[in-house]
């Protein structure tokens, strides 16, 4: 005799991969959702990109200070 | 190229790994087109469709969101973890709408959705049994052990998933399928 249990079991996952497979192929995803999937894509990349600006260390005074003066006594 | 469902992690893997705008967008388009349509199905058999529009948005900008965020390795722990943001958006609707809970997906719907199944792959005398007797099992449940038999059987959330939504520990879960599962056998014999 049969495991019912499987047999009830295996019924209703049956069921599940049918009615997933007939949403499937009765609503496509629609461009609108993939249209607002990059659209947080991006907008999440903007948030990356200004943090990462942000949290860039200053740069050294060392650097800032542009090209060195000649020596005293160097200049013509 | 119609990528499957085996490329999901690996596109995952990749977009975590990615720096550039358009590639990402490029690898986050491929990763929904994979798992939208199981996500419309969840929501859309939660709840009616002008809220469930809605719902779905706010799951896949959080799914969006959390991307770089997946620290697992494997396709079964990144559908937990997307059905688990899921669940979270869905509860945070209910609590809005405390009239608007679960609603059983209508038997004409489910029918349809058989039906149109057969496009993709023909239906045999013997799967037309088995879903027939699925669909007396789920409708001689009571409210509770329907949600219970869909969430697991059809939806495929396992015991610890069902029972980190319903705050229960894990063999409390799968003794309650297993007697509603027992209970709905009894009811169609």
């Amino acid at each position: 005799m049969p495991d019912q249990n499987t047999d009830a079991e295996a019924a209703l996952q049956k069921l599940g991969h049918r009615l997933r497979l007939g949403w499937a192929k009765k609503h496509p995803t629609p461009d609108k959702s993939l249209e607002s999937v990059k659209n947080t894509v991006r907008e999440q990349w903007e948030h990356e990109q200004t943090a990462s600006r942000t949290s860039k260390p200053a740069p050294s005074p060392e650097k800032d200070r542009g090209p060195k003066p000649p020596e005293p006594g160097l200049e013509p | 190229m119609r990528l499957a469902m085996d490329d999901l992690i690996k596109l995952v893997r990749t977009y975590r790994l990615t720096a550039g705008l358009l590639e990402r967008q490029r690898l986050a388009e491929a990763i929904f087109r994979l798992i939208e349509p199981d996500l419309r199905f969840f929501v859309f058999s939660a709840i009616q469709p002008p809220a469930a529009q809605d719902v779905l948005q706010e799951i896949l900008k959080s799914i969006v969101v959390s991307l770089p965020k997946f620290a697992g390795g494997s396709e079964k722990e990144f559908w937990a973890w997307s059905y688990r943001i899921a669940r979270n958006r869905l509860n945070d609707h209910f609590r809005k709408q405390a009239n608007d809970r679960l609603q059983p997906m209508p038997q004409d719907e489910l029918l349809d959705l058989l039906d149109a199944s057969e496009q993709a792959e023909p239906l045999t005398a013997a799967d037309r049994h088995d879903l027939e007797y699925a669909l007396k099992l789920l409708d001689s449940s009571k409210p509770e052990c329907r949600d219970y038999l869909w969430n697991h059987y059809v939806i495929g959330f396992d015991y610890s998933e069902i029972a980190e939504e319903q705050n229960l520990n894990y063999d409390n879960v799968r003794m309650k399928i297993g007697r509603c599962l027992d209970e709905a056998k009894s009811l169609v014999a």
